[in-house]
This record gives C-alpha cells, sequence and structure tokens, in this order.
C-alpha cells in the first residue's frame, strides 16, 4: 500500500491521538510556493475516514493570523475532549485553539475556537510541544535563546532557568517521555542541550565534533536516552546518546547525503526511528543497533518533518517543500515496478506506467515493529490438547472436560 | 503423523511428529524471507497441507507427497505483513482466509484442477489483525450461511457473510467495544442455537458476543456483549481460542493463560491457568 494519501499543501503538521487519528496542518512560515502568497491558513484532514480519497479535501479550513513554524496537538485535556491544538507563529504569538469546537461548529472564523493567545515572545515562535506526561503543560522557543514553559490551564508562563552559556535560535525542542521536569533544545549552536526544571537550569551540553547537531527526540522509555542529527551538509550524521556518559555518542548513523531537519523515535518500539532532510529523503533506522532499515521515495524537496501517527504506528507523515504532505505506511511488499506494469506494446507502457506507482521504498533489511510480535500463543487441538507456544518454547497441555489441567504437561524446548 | 504442530517466530516453519507424548523434529520448510506468524493445518482429507503467513506479506501453501514437501502455492495479494491465517470448515472445500496490515482480507479457493482463485476485501482500516470461520450449519451448501468474523486495528470486530452473485462477502454486521486493537478473533465450533464470538484485544479486556440462532439456522437476532472478566487483564490479550467441543476458552496474556467456562446463568467463570 505504501502511499496512503497525499495533501497538496506546504505546511507544518501534527497527527491527532485519535485511533484513526486526523491530521492539522498550517501554513509552513518562511517559505513561500508557487502561489507567492503570503496568506495563511489552519486544516484539518480526515484521511482515515471511509470517504476520504488518495487526495483528501480538508474537513476544516480558515484563515489563520500568519503563518507557522510549528503545531502540536494535546492529548485529550480537562473540558478538552480532543485535546487543544497550539501553534506557534511567525507573528511571535502563540495561539491554541479547541479542536472539539473546530470540528463541532466549523466557524468561518477560527478565532471563535480560540482558547488563549500568549504573545510573550519577542521573536518568531519555532516550537511548540506539549508535555508528553502532563498534557497541560506546553514548551515554546524562539530566537535569541528564548525559551517559555507555561501552564495552558492557569494561562501562567515562566523561565526554565539559566543557560550554561548564551543560547540563540533554538528552533528544536523535545520533553523527555519518562520525566515530566526534563527536556531538550537545539538551534544553531553547535551542541543539544538538556534542561531540569526542578533544578531551574541548563544542566548539560552535547556535542561531536564541531557539527552543529540541531535537532533533538528522547528515547521512548529510557529517560537518559537521547537521539541527536546535524543540518550540516558536510556532516549530516545521527547520534544516539545515553547522558550517564554524555561525552561520547553511543551509535553514529551514517546514511543522509545532506542535512538532516527531523527525527521521530516510535513511541511503540524503540527500534525504529524516521530521519528526513534535505537530501528529499525520508529513512528508517533501528538506532539500538545502529542500522538503516529502509529508504522511503524521495519528495522532490527538503523534508522538513516527518512523524509517526501516535496511535497507529505502522502510519506516518512526512512534510515537503515541493507543497506535499506525503502519509504513507511502514511496510511495502508489493511487487516490484517490472510486475506491475507488464504492457508488451510501447504505447501501452507508456500510457500505464504514468498511472502506475512506481516509486517504491527500499528495504535493507526487513525487520518486523514490535507490535506485530505475539509474544504468546495457546491453540486448542484435538482430545483438549492445548499448545502454547512462548518465545523459544512450545508446551502442550492436557485440559480436561472440567478444565483441570494435567500437571504432567510434557514441555519441549525448540 | 498423529499429531502435529508448530509456531515459530523464524522465516521457516518447524514441523514436530508427536506421537505418544514424544516428539521429533521431521522438516524444516524454508521460504519467507521475514517473521511467519502462524500455520495451520487444512483437513486431512485435502491432503498433508500446511499453510504459513508472514511478515514479507507473503501466504505460503505446503504440500507433502511421498516425504517430499513442496510449495503448491504462493499468495502475494497483500502488501503488508500477513498476521493470520484460517482454514474454513471443510464442508465449504480448501478455503483459506488471510488478514493482513494492508487492512484487507483475502480468501483463497483451491480447485480441484489444482488452480486456485481468491477475491480480497477492505477489511479494517490500517490492519486487520486478526480473522476465523464460523462452523458450519448443515451440510454447508447454502453458500449464504458461511460467515467470517475479523478484528482489526480500527478497535473493531466485524462479521461478513458470503454473497455468490458478487464471489466476495458483505458486511453484515460491526461490533463495537472495544477501546484499542482487537488482537485476535475466535468463533466457537459449537453451534447449538446460539453462536459466540470472542474478541481479545489490546485494551485489555476479552469480550463475547453472542447471538441466538433461529431453528433454520440463520441467526435472527443482535449480537449481545459480555465482558468476560469485571477487571481488566493484567497485560494486552493476544489469543483467544476455544476448545473443539465449545465449552472452554483460552486467553492468552503476556505471562499467563487462563481458561474460561460459561456457567448456567450465562457469565463466566474462571476454569483454571497455566503457570509458565
Amino acid at each position: 500500500m505504501v502511499k496512503l494519501h497525499e495533501i497538496d499543501e506546504t505546511a507544518i503538521f501534527a497527527w491527532s491521538n485519535d485511533a484513526l487519528p486526523l491530521i492539522a496542518t498550517g501554513t509552513l512560515s518562511g517559505v513561500m510556493d508557487d502561489t507567492f502568497s503570503s496568506d495563511s491558513s489552519l486544516s484539518i484532514y480526515d484521511p482515515f475516514a471511509a470517504s476520504a480519497t488518495k487526495q483528501p479535501a480538508p474537513v476544516y479550513t480558515a484563515a489563520a493570523p500568519g503563518k507557522f513554524a510549528s503545531i502540536d496537538w494535546s492529548k485529550p485535556a480537562d473540558g478538552h475532549a480532543r485535546g487543544v491544538l497550539a501553534c506557534g507563529l511567525e507573528n511571535s504569538s502563540i495561539q491554541l485553539y479547541d479542536p472539539a469546537k473546530i470540528l463541532s461548529q466549523k466557524p468561518t472564523n477560527l478565532v471563535d475556537t480560540r482558547i488563549a493567545e500568549y504573545t510573550k515572545h519577542t521573536t518568531p515562535v519555532l516550537q511548540v510541544k506539549f508535555n508528553p506526561l502532563q498534557s497541560h503543560i506546553l514548551a515554546s522557543s524562539g530566537s535569541k535563546g528564548e525559551i517559555f514553559i507555561w501552564d495552558v490551564k492557569k494561562g501562567t508562563s515562566f523561565n526554565p532557568g539559566q543557560a550554561i552559556s548564551p543560547m540563540s535560535k533554538v528552533s528544536s525542542l523535545a520533553w523527555n517521555n519518562n520525566m515530566a521536569h526534563i527536556f531538550g533544545t537545539a538551534g544553531d549552536n553547535g551542541y543539544t542541550s538538556i534542561w531540569d526544571l526542578k533544578a531551574k537550569r541548563e544542566v548539560l551540553q552535547l556535542n561531536y565534533s564541531n557539527t552543529n547537531l540541531s535537532v533533538i527526540r528522547w528515547h521512548p522509555s529510557q529517560s537518559t536516552k537521547l537521539v541527536t542529527a546535524s543540518d550540516s551538509d558536510s556532516e549530516p550524521v545521527i547520534l544516539t546518546w545515553d547522558l550517564r556518559n554524555s561525552s561520547v555518542p553511543e551509535k553514529v548513523l551514517k546514511g543522509h547525503k545532506k542535512g538532516i531537519l527531523s527525527l521521530d523515535w516510535c513511541l511503540s518500539d524503540p527500534n525504529l526511528l524516521l530521519s528526513s532532510g534535505k537530501d528529499d529523503s525520508t529513512l528508517l533506522w533501528n538506532p539500538i543497533e545502529g542500522v538503516q532499515l529502509a529508504t522511503y521515495p524521495s519528495l522532490s524537496n527538503w523534508v522538513h518533518e516527518t512523524r509517526f501517527a501516535p496511535k497507529i504506528p505502522e502510519v506516518f507523515a512526512s512534510a515537503s517543500l515541493a507543497k506535499k504532505i506525503c502519509i504513507q505506511s511502514l511496510q511495502d511488499t508489493s511487487e516490484p515496478i517490472s510486475t506491475k506494469v507488464q504492457s508488451k506494446d510501447e504505447n501501452d507502457f507508456w500510457n500505464e506506467i504514468s498511472t502506475t506507482e512506481t516509486q517504491q521504498p527500499l528495504f535493507k533489511v526487513q525487520q518486523a515493529p514490535i507490535w506485530l510480535k505475539r509474544p504468546v500463543s495457546a491453540t486448542f487441538g484435538y482430545g483438549g490438547k492445548l499448545v502454547i507456544s512462548k518465545k523459544e518454547e512450545v508446551k502442550i497441555v492436557t485440559v480436561s472436560n472440567n478444565g483441570f489441567i494435567d500437571k504432567s504437561a510434557k514441555e519441549m524446548i525448540t | 503423523m498423529e499429531d502435529t504442530l508448530d509456531l515459530d517466530p523464524a522465516p521457516s516453519d518447524r514441523i514436530f511428529a508427536i506421537e505418544n507424548d514424544q516428539h521429533r523434529l521431521v522438516e524444516t520448510l524454508h521460504g519467507h524471507e521475514g517473521p511467519v506468524w502462524q500455520v495451520s493445518w487444512a483437513h486431512p482429507k485435502f491432503g498433508i497441507i500446511l499453510a504459513s503467513c508472514s511478515y514479507d506479506g507473503r501466504v505460503l501453501v505446503w504440500k507433502e507427497e511421498n516425504g517430499v514437501w513442496s510449495t503448491i502455492t504462493e499468495h502475494r495479494v497483500h502488501s503488508a505483513s500477513v498476521n493470520s491465517i484460517s482454514w474454513a470448515p471443510s464442508e465449504y472445500g480448501a478455503l483459506l482466509l488471510c488478514t493482513s496490515s494492508d487492512g484487507r482480507a483475502s480468501v483463497i479457493e483451491f480447485l480441484a484442477d489444482g488452480n486456485t482463485k481468491h477475491f480480497v476485501f477492505e477489511a479494517h482500516s490500517i490492519g486487520a489483525n486478526a480473522g476465523t470461520w464460523a462452523p458450519c450449519i448443515g451440510d454447508g451448501k447454502k453458500m449464504e450461511d458461511r460467515r467470517i468474523v475479523t478484528g482489526g486495528c480500527d478497535n473493531l470486530v466485524k462479521i461478513w457473510k458470503f454473497n455468490t452473485e458478487a464471489n466476495n462477502v458483505i458486511l453484515e454486521d460491526v461490533l463495537q467495544g472495544h477501546t484499542d486493537w482487537v488482537r485476535d478473533v475466535a468463533w466457537s465450533p459449537s453451534n447449538l442455537g446460539k453462536s459466540y464470538v470472542a474478541s481479545a484485544s489490546q485494551d485489555r479486556t476479552v469480550l463475547i458476543w453472542t447471538k441466538e440462532t433461529s431453528p433454520d439456522g440463520s441467526p435472527s437476532s443482535q449480537w449481545k456483549k459480555t465482558y468476560l472478566t469485571k477487571d481488566k487483564f493484567p497485560d494486552v490479550c493476544w489469543r483467544a481460542s476455544w476448545s473443539l467441543s465449545g465449552n472452554i476458552l483460552a486467553i492468552s496474556g503476556n505471562d499467563k493463560v487462563t481458561l474460561w467456562k460459561e456457567t448456567l446463568d450465562g457469565d463466566w467463570e474462571s476454569a483454571g491457568e497455566v503457570d509458565q
């Protein structure tokens, strides 16, 4: 199946936390598309609705007060059954909207669904990120080292504390997935910073041979592990770290040909990491083993953001400056192109190939995701025999009619 | 070969022969390019036939003749992991139901002349995790009596009914109740006036769906759901399996396999557990 849907926008996006997620998009700041328009809009798509086509129309779209650098969709919270949409805008404001209201009322003016507007930043807002453990806490960052932590319930904000050295553009920000008071930032300073809100200061800096570490993501379940990447075209590396030994990276992943702009570590399986960047490509890695698993079809311009759908990690979306957000599946076992286009006649061949999906991902290593691996399985056979397989062990027990299990069960180690 | 089994997360199938509680490895079958998720024997009247499905998106059907195993069919209609396979009641002929992470399910029919035909249907958005057959009603000749149950990543359990004219299935019922992925579905083989379907889910619950059957065999009422347990299971419920008499249900969780049976007043009580 691979490419599931395409959205024709140059935009930043966020997945909702629904079982079949929606996707919110906001017109990307800092770029001009072929329309040379300075208008900005916020749209919501429902790509998995039964009626959705390959290129779905938005279920909602409205003019926004500015272009977007970042957008994030929180989990459901008190009073906001479908979460909160936070938008970091080029005009230095943060806008919070209520997606439940947007979807039920579909107002012409987006401002009717606004929960709050924060105007404390003095520079364009570059990142907005909800805390994964306390979804009413929002972090935002901008240029000149501006970082704020917001309590969306109270509408208050505070500064995360003292930096080790002066910061400039903070273009990447990520909350730790296990420690609610820890987050990391990166930008154009060269290093990645780790912050502790309890200590009220920057507690660590990560460096790697003068390479600018500009993107950060945390391990889904281990609080001391993280991954960083470099947007430098001369050394586009992905590095995995354990903060307990923060002087050297654990693994160095090489494969991108130009600078890396986005990383996403799968929350459901730590053995899966997506990266994308200025070489127009999106790659899949096993960051624990340090190996590249797959290369997805390139998107003919910089791929500035790639994210797994949180509730269906089989699916991810990549946004490219080629006016395209591509929603695709991790795996593709469909036939190679040569067997899809079989026309003997020359003209038929060209007609057929123009309507066939010819780009396919290349898999170097076939690695099944954790969520498909059944750890245990018990199946009844004839004669009241129950076969139990678990990891490398198969066991057969006999169940009599009253449910009593024969204690002399035979074990079989394979 | 009195009784054989295999379940193996490696890209090969191993077959054991079991006789008087002794077992020995008789064959290892190679052919898949990814982990094998499930293997299933066809009814012996069709020969010594084994089907296997894999993360590589393929279903392979193997046959043993004169001690030699060979692949008789390679089913490549799915574009992602094939997560389950299930043979139809043998009265229907050799029919195999497959469900895949590409969201679709397919039914392969093995014809008497050695050829196969198949149909594919959209089953569950984003992934069909499991599928199995309802027991045979009557002599199995009436196509519209044939039913299938599937479960998927859209948290739904779906009941499908055969449609002869379209050579496909039509959706008969959508059973809503789970709040996370449905990992397995099992239709009880007993057929005494009532259908029982068990669904095991990522949401750590098992639901028992029941429906009265009218005397002529056609289901006459709505599906009713009962939670197998009041409290949630300690972990994901991966698998549900009915005993062949249909009165005991085995549920596989991460640490334990638990057994359940119905009481006279329609509740479900523990019938023991298997420590691992």
